[in-house]
């Protein structure tokens, strides 16, 4: 029989209702065999006590439902963002405050390049959009020969030096849309969207979606995941060729890799009877650190980019409704094929039209076949009122809210994107709490930054990036949240049998904490500080 | 990254879902007029093609007999288009098919942006046996009425299902959003390539093109207009002549002089899309310039091309 490791702490939050918070856990095997007292453990034999964890507080490993693995990858480029972070590898990239800042970022990352290097950096904010925009001028100093290219946090924006703009040839108005002119009547260096921004990118050899896919980016995104706590995490989309899945295979299978992952096919690649054929075939190649076979369908855009679908009175500001990326008649043929076929779907829904289309596109198919061994999951699912949650429940759908969303771009959605009203009502968690609605909350991760205490606390505190409170009604509790980011997400997963609490019987993966987030007190719950996370019983320090 | 001696000329074929589309991309296919056409569609099996058409598979690129291929994005608009251009050999024509729900004007301005890309035009089909159900749904009439909005050129499909008073009141519909674009009845999917790509300007050697060839419609064959000229010509002066020109002329290309800089420059127009661009970074020409149109051949072409090109020189 296998030996037995019994970790004492200060204290194990289990989220296990019946022993709610105890003393010392158990593993045998990578699993949990007991929880309780030393006493409690003792029955089931002889065990070496680790004590390594006397004065920390144990978690169930945090659980990410949705985020991406170029969330690894993205450090390949220089980090320009406002609030601090901290890379795969544990540098510190303490957050730019101002323009000079950025500056200086840039020149300082500059002086390590080679001569044919490009400059490529990400996660500039919006928040210095305000007053003063980055424009070429500003990258110029930095460099004017070497081209610069700024990604912006959102992706649908670049600034770019005069060097990039002259690569492509933006020298002169061509009075394209997206390529924004300055005062002078040239380019000023801001791209928006993808086709202004896809000459500089081709030139400069910035392909996001590789990032995403290279075997450095999968190992980066682990290191990522085990620095914030989290011991299953879903990157959700991506187009799962055999190659990808043998590595995924290959480096989730190494001892030192921290997590388990779970990555979704990609439903809008391929015909519905080939995305529901290929997801039962990825289903077959899943172990237990690698998770396959569920699908991501994606149907509208992103609020903050005005394409997200709206139902009436559409945008505050009076934009344009948004964009389908499937159209509602086709969605119903597809989430039918693939919920008959026994395949769990996350659809992307971020507008209160798009979920409106989703639940229907989900009713019509469980009227035809209702298969109640699956959850499908509404993927942002932001806008969703009390009667979607309703609805929702009535389903049995599930909702991963996009509470990052509410500190992140909370100001922008009061005031430009969706009016006082509805933003106040927005990642509605209360509601999903109200109607019983299993919810988690997300990152979106590398959108915003992975960290589910810092989700959990937006979801608790409903903050805003200026500290306005968005909505008091849809707080939650430090509890509730704290379930949402490991019970929760576990089961939108459709693996809370397995990870999510500390329980008899399921993996022994945990978040090993400094603070207690119980009492730290709902505000500082970001702050909780985290010394790494154990897996199958393995610990895993942040390096 | 590969660069192109000269950019490829890209058509963005925009419509709903079961307009017809992918029948139309399969009809052009099968008579590219001599073209090496590149289609970009969301996946193959959306585009039955005929085994006997196809030369070589690859994981996301069909090549046919005929020199056409077919690349299927999976949704990476991005990947597409770099595989597009880095493509051996280089195709003559870039054609995407958008899918049911794009706004074309997105797409389209890939080709604005990219130097080695040049937009040929937005073409619309719209399904005439069911336009005014999708105009009535909420949720897709934006988009559709986006669709007709944005087009240089637009038709409308599927006529021989609807009878004749249906299909004017159509085209008045459609020339409601867009009074600037050409409306041609088709059935089947069944266009000639040269409308649909534009006809090859006198100094290009390009294969022949379909002329001579009757393509019937409800209403419509086309026919062919050109004319040579070596003097200078004022650019300005042409642009504002060309969006004179009557919808019925379908598609323009021509190489001239200019007599602002004197050298050689391109001009091609669709519908209200008019672009002009300078030749001589393209490496040689022939020689000949002139200007070729393609329209409807009920409509005068001859008098009334012939009577604006004299009123320039």
């Amino acid at each position: 029989m296998s030996a037995i490791t019994v970790f004492s702490a200060k204290k194990i939050i289990t989220m296990n209702p019946a022993r709610p918070t105890v003393t010392h856990v158990a593993v045998r095997e990578g699993k949990i065999i007991a929880t309780g007292t030393k006493d409690d453990i003792k029955g089931w034999g002889d065990y070496t006590l680790d004590e390594s964890f006397s004065d920390k507080v144990i978690m169930p490993g945090l659980v990410e439902g949705h985020c991406h693995l170029m969330a690894g990858g993205i450090w390949k480029f220089v980090y320009v963002g406002y609030q601090d972070r901290i890379d795969p590898d544990g540098n510190e990239w303490p957050g730019v405050k101002t323009l000079e800042d950025v500056k200086a970022r840039l020149a300082e990352a500059e002086s390590t390049l080679g001569p044919d290097e490009p400059l490529v950096a990400w996660g500039f904010d919006p928040i210095f959009l305000m007053d003063r925009r980055l424009d070429k001028t500003d990258l110029d100093s930095v460099s004017n020969s070497r081209p610069i290219a700024v990604m912006h946090s959102n992706f649908h924006l670049m600034t770019v030096n005069s060097a990039s703009l002259s690569l492509a040839n933006y020298v002169a108005d061509m009075e394209i849309e997206g390529i924004a002119i300055g005062s002078d009547g040239t380019p000023n260096g801001e791209l928006q969207e993808m086709a202004a921004m896809f000459p500089i990118m081709r030139r400069l050899g910035i392909n996001f979606r590789e990032v995403g896919r290279s075997r450095e980016s999968v190992i980066d995104f682990g290191k990522v995941c085990n620095r914030v706590g989290v011991t299953t995490a879903a990157d959700l989309i991506n187009d799962l060729p055999d190659e990808d899945v043998a590595e995924m295979t290959d480096i989730t299978n190494g001892s030192d890799y921290p997590i388990r992952l779970m990555s979704l096919l990609n439903g809008l690649a391929q015909p519905a009877e080939e995305t529901s054929a290929r997801a039962l075939e990825l289903k077959k190649k899943c172990t237990d650190k690698l998770r396959l076979g569920s699908v991501k369908i994606v149907t509208d855009g992103s609020i903050q980019g005005f394409t997200a679908r709206l139902r009436w009175p559409y945008h505050y500001n009076g934009a344009p409704n948004g964009i389908w990326n499937i159209a509602p008649e086709q969605l119903n043929g597809l989430v039918a094929i693939l919920n008959d076929a026994g395949v769990q779907m996350h659809i992307h829904t971020n507008g209160d039209e798009a979920i409106e289309v989703a639940l229907d596109a989900l009713e019509l198919a469980k009227i035809q076949n209702n298969r109640p061994d699956l959850l499908h999951v509404l993927q942002h699912c932001q806008m969703a009122d009390r009667a979607q949650f309703r609805k929702m429940k009535r389903l049995g759908v599930a909702a991963n809210l996009f509470a990052n969303h509410l500190y992140y771009f909370g100001d922008k959605h009061y005031e430009l994107t969706m009016g006082p009203d509805r933003a106040l009502r927005m990642d509605a968690c209360q509601s999903a709490i109200d109607y019983g609605v299993t919810f988690t909350i997300h990152s979106d991760a590398p959108v915003t930054p992975m960290a589910p205490l810092f989700t959990a606390w937006c979801a608790v505190n409903r903050l805003t990036e200026s500290g306005r409170t968005l909505g008091e009604y849809e707080k939650i509790t430090v509890a509730e949240a704290l379930e949402a980011i490991t019970l929760g997400a576990a089961a939108t997963l459709q693996m809370d049998h397995e990870v999510g609490s500390i329980e008899v019987g399921k993996w022994a993966d945990f978040a090993i904490l400094e603070d207690d987030p119980e009492t730290i007190g709902a505000d500082k719950l970001k702050d909780v500080g985290i010394w790494g996370t154990v897996l199958a019983g393995e610990k895993h320090k942040i390096p | 990254m590969k660069t192109r001696e000269k950019p490829l000329p890209m058509t963005v074929l925009a419509g709903f879902l079961g307009a017809g589309k992918t029948t139309l991309v399969n009809h052009l296919l099968r008579h590219p007029g001599g073209r090496k056409i590149m289609v970009l569609v969301n996946d193959f099996g959306e585009l039955p093609i005929d085994e006997e058409l196809i030369a070589t598979r690859e994981e996301n690129i069909l090549t046919l007999a005929n020199g056409c291929a077919c690349c299927s994005m999976g949704g990476d608009l991005f990947a597409a288009f770099s595989a597009a251009l880095d493509f051996t050999p280089p195709p003559d024509h870039l054609l995407i098919e958008a899918s049911g729900v794009a706004e074309p004007k997105r797409i389209a301005n890939f080709a604005r942006a990219e130097p080695d890309l040049v937009l040929n035009g937005i073409v619309t089909v719209v399904d005439a046996s069911n336009i005014e159900d999708t105009r009535s749904d909420q949720r897709l009439s934006g988009i559709l009425n986006n669709q007709i909005l944005t087009a240089h050129l637009l038709l409308l499909n599927k006529c021989d299902l609807v009878g004749t008073g249906d299909i004017e009141r159509h085209k008045e519909t459609l020339l409601e959003i867009n009074a600037s674009a050409p409306i041609l009845a088709i059935s089947n999917g069944v266009l000639p390539a040269d409308i649909f790509f534009g006809v090859d300007s006198p100094s290009s050697d390009s294969a022949p093109t379909e002329e001579g060839e009757h393509h019937h419609s409800h209403e419509s064959d086309f026919s062919r207009w050109s004319f040579e000229t070596v003097s200078a010509i004022d650019k300005t002066e042409l642009g504002e002549l060309l969006e004179t020109l009557p919808s019925s002329v379908l598609r323009l290309k021509g190489i001239f002089k200019s007599s602002d800089d004197g050298e050689l420059w391109t001009v091609h127009k669709v519908g209200s899309y008019i672009d002009f661009a300078l030749l001589t970074t393209y490496g040689d020409v022939s020689g000949r310039t002139g200007f070729v149109a393609i329209g409807l051949s009920n409509s005068k072409l001859r008098e009334i091309m012939d009577e604006a090109f004299d009123s320039l020189e």
